[in-house]
């Protein structure tokens, strides 16, 4: 690993202020598990890191009626998987969290450096995205707030200008009858990066989905609502049948990467059947009846 | 480059080293405080045989710099022991065969730590998902959660 120097600012404006006069070779560290693996490998060889640790404004996990969960930056995902007011209003949101990688970098990464970091091959932002997440941006300039559509760009990259840092995830509330289920595909038990996953919200009476809102993750470079399926699904009883046209639907709508961990074609045919078992497990439906896999 | 204090309190030891920015946590428990029971094996994160309690809570110590750990408490492989009395992880893991070369087992026995305190009673399927961030080359698992499975038994016996 490359020398470099190490900042520990106490507020956003701070930080901000070392961002903007740092130079291009500065990054942000919150956790460190991704980035460090980056520096190690040489693949980033920053002059600074800004530690965002000491910003108490990052800090905590909140809930209220009108906007919904607000999840601190520095929330590490073994925070959100165990915060009560996360499983009471989001609870795929906390079913999520708790798979994300191992025990280790759960107890270190954060959910605001998993979405900065923009890699693909992670569980939280399609999570994020079938939960119409917001991200609040943060600089000397102000705060702003992205929809996580709007805030991941592509392949590691985000709508983050050089100066400014993530303070917090916003979930808004779920109506009433909506429900949750966060699946995914991995090549091995020992491979903690999905190669497929799907995130279905969905507000439904009965076997009848009402709402829908359904994200690909892990096959595309940045996650993909599937405005299609998702309309598909609106206003329909949900069978088994169903669940087998809807995935056949994500399987057609998406463009999934190649790469040596899996070509197109595989991916594609894995989103299939985590996109079946999805909606099957959220309208409750046993899928090894009737409908060929 | 910057170097910085680092005040913590490894295995109950208030410790206070000055150490570069880039110093991995893995590499100043071992080459700064001689506590070599940690071990460096894949060094990417995978392999989990560098796990340490930090606060009570298992990490990997070759993703992270010491810097993090200033004002923490951490617990290693060699913090477990009471004097001559083995750990109930560390002898389960002796006596269940746990372990073959033994190079990863601190790492198992510490990410063990973690999973026993949250889920005192695990199911055989838990323990599997609780040490996920581990690997063993030699054994095979099997006995790894035997030995666990068997910890925890007898930690739950006085209860």
């Amino acid at each position: 690993m490359r020398e470099f120097d190490w900042l520990e600012p106490a507020s956003v404006e701070e930080a901000s202020r070392m961002l903007a006069d740092l130079g291009d070779e500065v990054r942000v560290i919150a956790g460190g598990t991704a980035l460090m693996l980056g520096m190690r490998q040489r693949m980033l060889a920053p002059t600074h890191l800004i530690s965002v640790a000491k910003i108490e404004r990052l800090r905590g996990i909140g809930f209220d009626a009108a906007q919904g969960l607000r999840i601190g930056a520095l929330a590490r995902h073994s925070d959100v998987a165990r915060s009560p007011l996360v499983q009471q209003h989001a609870p795929v949101l906390a079913s999520m969290a708790a798979r994300v990688a191992n025990p280790q970098v759960r107890n270190q990464g954060t959910i605001g450096g998993n979405l900065c970091y923009a890699d693909p091959s992670t569980d939280p932002p399609g999570c994020l995205m079938a939960l119409d997440a917001q991200v609040v941006l943060g600089s000397v300039r102000g705060e702003r707030v992205l929809s996580i559509e709007e805030f991941l760009v592509d392949y590691y990259v985000t709508a983050l200008e050089p100066d400014e840092i993530v303070l917090e995830i916003r979930v808004p509330p779920l109506a009433a009858g909506t429900e949750g289920v966060y699946s995914r595909f991995l090549r091995t038990a020992a491979e903690h990066r999905p190669l497929a996953s799907v995130a279905l919200v969905a507000r439904r009476e009965g076997a009848l989905c009402r709402e829908a809102r359904i994200a690909v993750g892990a096959s595309t470079p940045i996650p993909t609502r599937l405005r299609c399926a998702e309309t598909f699904l609106e206003g329909r009883s949900v069978t088994p049948e169903v669940a087998a046209e809807v995935a056949d639907i994500v399987a057609q709508d998406i463009t999934p990467v190649e790469d040596l961990r899996g070509s197109a074609d595989f991916r594609r045919d894995m989103v299939r059947a985590v996109a079946r078992r999805t909606v099957a497990e959220l309208f409750g439906l046993s899928i090894d009846q009737g409908v060929p896999a | 480059m910057s170097t910085h204090r680092i005040e913590c309190t490894v295995n109950g030891e208030a410790h206070s080293v000055e150490v570069p920015a880039r110093r991995l946590l893995a590499d100043f428990l071992r080459d700064d405080l001689h506590l070599t029971g940690t071990k460096r094996g894949c060094e990417t994160g995978i392999c989990g045989a560098c796990s340490v309690l930090l606060d009570g809570e298992v990490v990997k110590s070759c993703l992270m710099l010491a810097v993090q750990v200033n004002g923490r408490e951490l617990t290693t492989i060699e913090g477990l022991a009471e004097g001559d009395e083995l750990h109930p992880l560390q002898k389960n893991f002796m006596q269940c065969g746990g372990l073959q070369c033994g190079y990863c087992t601190p790492g198992f026995i510490m990410a063990s730590c973690d999973l026993l305190k949250n889920n005192p009673r695990p199911s055989c399927d838990e323990v599997r998902h609780g040490l996920s961030g581990n690997l063993c080359r030699c054994t095979g698992y099997t006995q790894i959660v035997e030995s666990v499975l068997h910890a925890a038994e007898e930690m739950n016996h006085g209860d």
